[in-house]
């Protein structure tokens, strides 16, 4: 884990110790949770090499996966790989150094997108420093650190070509095509880096960077970039959806309740698709168009689980994992049979998260879907 | 933007997924029944158990040999044949050990075997003669980083006989008695008292003790070596004898260690000369491996370590005869059919075999291996490391298969991935087409041939589907075997090795550094009828199962609960769980607490004695 998110499950824990979301005080899961066999079957660990790893999306002929793990030697931090479902290959297709995040199959090419601090000159000194620091044996949570210096670039695998497309200072990341192909969505914190900031601004920048993260809207060759959102709070982890739209998840300016959202590509018709008084994350639209897959502590502050919610969000969402430590970023295959997702379960040398697969019950999903209750606002709930 | 219809683009891909599972289909059929043919046959009523050097290990040895000629496997460079023969101690018991106590003045009392007189499996053969000194329980261990142990503080036993009790004092805090509990075992004491100089050693099970008054009975999985010492246990009427002499009452004297009484110390017992004959019989056998290999396909000159070796164990515990049976007393003399332990291990070496015979390319050579003697102390594979019918130099990895025949959830164990760097990468690879829940383990100290392997330096898996119920007993029987389960793992591990077969540069090897001291513990007096789930790293020990009408199963644990507490310890992992089990007391009831189903439940679990 996990990029397109965590670093604000950190800041939630690390910079405001004192504050606690809601959801932590109601750490009691309603009776009324179906086992999670219900909806998930064969599961099983895909990655096994190396520290930890996440964050894995599909090719749209479902025979590729691309994710992002701790298994370069010399580099502590994410490269990204690509794995072949019918030969077992895992193939890194980033520099190798540096810091990488945040891979996207761009669809109809052979084309992969990613975020990487490669040109960032000090990356092997990096590399380095956090290597000593791990081994001098001490510890700090696993933080995510919005890295200036990351950019937006995209891969061909039949040229092992890489294009850079964004060039601004500031965090280029969490991005994605959409299903044309023709268009990327990402967030960025440029807006901290190419203005005069307040002194409050500059304080907020250095103990939250996320804070200024924004949804931009691209060409799939880096340019016609648009601002899509400007609320204050870290908008980010957009995808595309079948029909165009937007899906995201939005924190609230504490970044510790974050809920999903929904918007039209131009940015308009902003909708909010989750209430849920917790930090709800990583969503990603299930291929059939009827529900949304993400993430959230609702069930205790660091018990991360998956849910799924009704596309319209209109009722309640429907929890999927029961299982304690870490379970989120799901993706879906592309046949919508599948579930990609990273997970603490495998424990031991799995700890740290690596991404595990299942069958996903479509029909059951629906099913309780069209059981679960109208959605309440979160205010109301109290 | 266009709308992409959900379906698209994957029809391609599920069609050529479709084809291949067909194409497959008639093969693995095949390869399904084969693989039970071999359990059913090796864990039939006619192979008795497979005990090591018995006629139903000859009978295995010669059913493997059968299956390795017609897979065209070929006997070692320089071998007669395909089976290799070993020998080892078959068994352990007294000739007739004698103790005899002489009081000044007074008339000698003969104490002999098998009634009073029991020597230890591990003692020395001979006569020794002298005056008494009682140790307390004969333990000197560090019980915190300042505080020293020691039962031998102030006492001179140079030449001398030496009387301690079993075990570890009952009483104390249990920091104390958890740390004395691991340098209670008999090893340990026989080598304190031989270290100090002491002509003998007499262990006394105290009435305040489980087993109380009783010989320790010799087992011969301990045999093997002599440990310096004439040692023996005696029954209560010899420490009545002893104690008497002394004017002290043995029970009272108990009591006074086991609370830590300050004042506990240990004393020479005067007036009295004792004469201790030892006398241990050990019956050495024949025993064999079977071993074969699959010529590379092209010369191998230039190929750094031209050997992949895999192999199982195909022995097992006969009719219950070896001191690891875990049957109950009703089925103490039933044959112990080793479905899983280890026809199954077996089985997925065969069929591994099988396939790679087919293999057109080999780079290397396969060396497969079928160990016997694994159940009485990884004989069979110690046998071939010791002096390896090929340099260990020359082995490329090793890939190790013992208990594999009862996949459930999907999962699958692989430990001792910490031997080598390249096994994460590998095993990803491989799983990836084989789709196991894979849980791993870097630890290659396992009870199994692994071990071995390890030990020589060679990068080593060992694969291994779970604990259960039925382990060493006369229940692990063919029809509990999930055959599709071992044809399964015999394809991801052959994926494995056609990797090493043909990669340019062999593993490397990491040494694992040892954890957990597992010698010397005195927690086999305690049962409490859990079955680890080995496998699990979840937080706590998670049960693959609890034996019938045991402990455990009266306190209403089952499989699949996690324990997280006993007795007050937290339980982190199995190793807290075993360091655990030597702090509780025989008949005395201690809270549990564990986790089903994600809630947290307590219990009360009543530990009983094992015998």
């Amino acid at each position: 884990m996990i990029a397109r998110v965590i670093g604000a499950l950190l800041l939630a824990a690390v910079a405001l110790p004192a504050a606690r979301p809601a959801a932590g005080t109601t750490p009691q899961a309603p009776t009324t949770d179906l086992p999670e066999s219900t909806f998930l079957s064969r599961i099983r660990r895909l990655t096994v090499e190396g520290r930890r790893a996440g964050e894995g999306y599909w090719s749209s002929d479902g025979r590729k996966l691309v994710f992002q793990s701790e298994r370069e030697p010399g580099n502590p931090f994410y490269q990204i790989y690509v794995l072949d479902f019918t030969t077992g290959e895992t193939k890194r297709i980033s520099p190798g150094y540096g810091k990488t995040t945040c891979a996207f199959f761009r669809p109809g090419s052979d084309q992969i997108l990613f975020s990487s601090t490669h040109l960032d000159p000090r990356s092997r000194e990096l590399q380095a420093e956090e290597l000593a620091f791990r081994e001098s044996g001490q510890e700090r949570r696993y933080a995510w650190d919005y890295d200036p210096m990351m950019d937006i670039f995209v891969y061909s695998e039949s040229t092992g070509e890489l294009t850079r497309l964004t060039t601004e200072e500031g965090y280029d990341a969490e991005a994605s095509y959409s299903p044309d192909g023709e268009w990327i969505v990402f967030s960025s914190t440029r807006n901290a880096y190419n203005r005069e900031l307040s002194a409050e601004e500059r304080k907020l920048l250095e103990v939250d960077p996320a804070y200024f993260g924004d949804l931009f809207i691209m060409r799939a060759d880096g340019s016609d970039v648009r601002q899509l959102t400007d609320e204050p709070g870290y908008d980010g982890g957009p995808f595309f959806m079948q029909n165009g739209d937007i899906v995201w998840r939005r924190f609230d300016e504490s970044g510790l309740i974050a809920d999903v959202w929904t918007m039209k590509p131009d940015g308009s018709n902003k909708r909010r698709i989750t209430d849920f008084g917790a930090m709800s994350w990583a969503p990603y639209e299930h291929p059939s168009g009827e529900y949304f897959f993400f993430s959230s502590n609702k069930y205790g502050f660091e018990n991360f689980e998956i849910f799924i919610v009704d596309a319209r969000g209109e009722k309640e969402p429907v929890r999927v994992t029961t299982s304690p430590g870490f379970d989120g970023l799901p993706v879906p295959s592309p046949d919508g049979r599948r579930l990609a997702f990273t997970s603490t379960r495998g424990g031991g040398s799995g700890s740290a998260g690596q991404i595990f697969l299942a069958d996903w019950n479509h029909e059951a999903a629906l099913a309780a879907l069209a059981a679960a209750p109208p959605r309440v606002p979160h205010s109301q709930k109290q | 933007m266009r709308p992409l219809r959900w379906t698209s683009g994957l029809l391609a891909g599920a069609f050529a997924l479709a084809a291949t599972a067909a194409a497959a289909q008639t093969a693995t059929v095949d390869l399904l029944e084969r693989t039970r043919t071999h359990v059913e046959t090796l864990a039939s009523e006619a192979f008795q158990g497979r005990l090591t050097g018995s006629e139903g290990e000859r009978l295995a040895a010669a059913y493997l040999v059968d299956e390795l000629t017609r897979i065209g496997a070929k006997p070692l460079p320089g071998a007669d044949g395909y089976t290799s023969p070993f020998s080892f101690t078959a068994g352990v018991r007294d000739g007739g050990s004698t103790l005899q106590l002489v009081r000044e003045g007074g008339t000698p009392a003969t104490f002999s075997a098998p009634d009073d007189v029991v020597a230890l499996s591990f003692s020395d053969n001979g006569e020794v003669s002298g005056s008494l000194v009682f140790a307390g329980y004969g333990i000197v261990a560090n019980v915190t980083p300042t505080e020293v142990y020691d039962s031998y503080a102030g006492l001179d036993v140079e030449d001398k006989i030496v009387v301690v009790l079993q075990y570890f004092p009952e009483d104390m805090d249990q920091d104390r008695r958890a740390a004395l509990a691991r340098y209670s075992g008999l090893r340990y004491k026989a080598q304190a008292a031989r270290q100090r100089g002491a002509a003998g050693l007499i262990i006394v099970t105290g009435p305040r003790s489980p087993n109380a008054g009783q010989t320790v009975p010799m087992s011969f999985d301990s045999a093997i070596a002599g440990s310096g010492i004439v040692a023996a246990s005696v029954s209560g009427r010899v420490a009545d004898a002893i104690f008497e002499a002394a004017g002290r009452s043995l029970e009272e004297v108990q009591e006074g260690f086991d609370k830590g009484d300050p004042h506990a110390q240990g004393f020479e017992i005067p007036g009295l000369t004792v004469t201790l004959a030892a006398d241990v019989q050990r019956e050495r056998r024949t025993a064999h491996n079977v071993l074969a290999y699959l010529p590379a396909t092209e010369p191998v000159d230039g190929v750094a370590k031209p050997w992949v070796v895999i192999g199982a164990h195909y022995d097992h515990l006969g009719a219950g005869e070896i001191g690891s049976s875990l049957a109950g007393a009703e089925d103490r003399n039933r044959i112990h059919y080793g479905a899983d332990d280890n026809a199954s291990g077996t089985a997925a070496v065969l069929a591994m075999a099988e396939a790679l015979a087919d293999e057109p390319r080999r780079r290397r050579h396969v060396l497969i291996a079928f160990w016997s003697g694994e159940e009485l102390g990884l004989l069979g594979s110690s046998a071939f490391v010791s002096e390896p019918p090929v340099p260990i130099d020359q082995m490329a990895a090793y890939l190790n298969f013992d208990m594999v025949g009862r996949v459930s959830d999907n999962r699958l164990t692989v430990q001792a991935t910490g031997t080598s760097d390249v096994w994460p990468r590998l095993l990803e690879q491989a799983n990836v087409l084989a789709g196991f829940d894979l849980v791993l383990n870097e630890d290659p100290y396992q009870p199994t041939d692994v071990s071995s392997f390890n030990g020589a330096g060679v990068p080593s898996l060992t694969f291994f589907t779970g604990a259960h119920a039925e382990y060493h007993r006369p229940t692990d029987t063919p029809d509990l075997i999930n055959y599709e389960g071992i044809v399964r793992v015999s394809e991801l591990a052959t994926t494995v090795v056609r990797r090493l077969m043909q990669a340019d540069e062999p593993p490397q090897f990491v040494k694992v550094e040892r954890t957990v001291e597992t010698g010397g513990r005195a927690g086999l007096r305690i049962f409490t009828g859990t079955i680890p789930d080995y496998a699990a790293e979840a937080e706590g020990m998670l049960l693959g199962g609890v034996v019938g009408g045991g402990p455990a199963d009266k306190a209403g644990l089952q499989k699949g609960d996690v324990i997280v507490e006993i007795a007050g310890q937290s339980i982190a992992n199995i190793y807290d769980y075993t360091y655990a089990l030597d702090l509780l007391k025989i008949g005395e009831p201690v809270k549990v607490v564990y986790m089903r189903d994600g809630e947290r439940r307590e219990t009360t679990l009543t530990p009983e004695a094992r015998r």
